[in-house]
């Protein structure tokens, strides 16, 4: 039986889907007995999709579009 | 749920934009307005993701078009265009950093889990999991998130920044940052326990302060 250091070497790729069959299963039968590793399973991965949601800054705000462009046009001028 | 939102370049869009470059390289300079246009989102969301700091970003977006606009004809092909144009923009985001002073910087393994001599799991650990995202759209907690990614170290920042949120493939990252794919994932891995420890901080103390209130 691994414990619960050992399952955190191996979190990274449980969580990626990218462990063998075997290691995975036994990974899963820690799981079993062990609710600390679930829970950390479990805010390990809301991480991610949490922070992710909460900073990606997709759109440039437009002004500041605006005035890129204008520098842009800008720099073709000799 | 992990591969939400991954980044796929269309091989088309990549051509296309192989094909402006050669062509802004042969002197037509027509065409920059259109590179610009086609990379301003990606400079620009990386810079503010480093910098925290729309001036900041803006700046950055600016010295790198200028950089791209003057440079253009040192880029040889090695890697994808969108590879160069990533570390162009993340060298002027770390010279904008350091021209900023930087807070206190804690050792990023102070946040990793504590184990008795067992190997066994020395702290309780909560799962807010499931309420935290509903917490997301709180200005509260987005603010105090991008606190947390502004703390990580900038090795572990730019790699968590590229995969996780920019959605980059662990490949991509590697050749942006010319890593080996382990060492990608060694670092992705550090910089979500760390944050994952920031949260959790977090998430236990907001919801300590709910139940004190009922
Ligand atoms: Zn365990």
């Amino acid at each position: 039986m691994i414990c619960c250091k050992e399952c955190l070497d191996l979190l990274y790729d449980y969580s990626e889907g990218t462990l063998p069959k075997e290691t995975a299963a036994s990974l899963e039968e820690h799981f079993s007995d062990c609710p600390p590793c679930i829970s950390f399973l479990k805010t390990y991965k809301a991480t991610t999709v949490i922070s992710r949601k909460s900073i990606k800054a997709d759109e440039i705000p437009e002004a500041v579009q605006e005035r890129l462009r204008d520098f842009v046009q800008n720099l073709k001028k000799p | 749920m992990l591969n939400d939102g991954i980044y796929r370049m269309p091989s088309e869009d990549k051509e296309h934009e192989e094909q402006l470059v050669r062509e802004f390289q042969a002197g037509n300079l027509e065409v920059f307005e259109e590179i610009a246009s086609i990379f301003q989102r990606q400079i620009y969301s990386l810079a503010f993701n480093l910098t925290r700091n729309q001036m900041d970003a803006e700046d950055v977006a600016q010295d790198v078009l200028l950089t791209l606009y003057r440079k253009i004809h040192t880029f040889q092909g090695k890697s994808a265009f969108s590879s160069w144009v990533y570390r162009i923009t993340l060298n002027a985001s770390y010279m904008k950093l350091r021209s900023k002073k930087k807070d206190k910087f804690v050792p990023i393994e102070e946040t990793f889990p504590a184990f008795n001599n067992s190997g066994y799991h020395q702290e309780k650990i909560k799962d807010w999991s499931e309420s935290a995202d509903s917490l997301t759209f709180s200005n509260e907690t987005r603010e105090n998130i991008g606190n947390a990614v502004e703390q990580l170290p900038e090795k572990e920042k730019v790699v968590f920044i590229l995969r996780d949120v920019d959605g980059l493939s662990t490949e991509k990252v590697g050749e942006i940052l010319d890593l080996s794919i382990p060492a990608v994932k060694s670092r992705l891995h550090r910089a979500r326990l760390f944050l994952r420890k920031k949260l959790s901080n977090y998430f236990e103390e907001y919801y300590s302060k709910e139940t004190q209130k009922k």
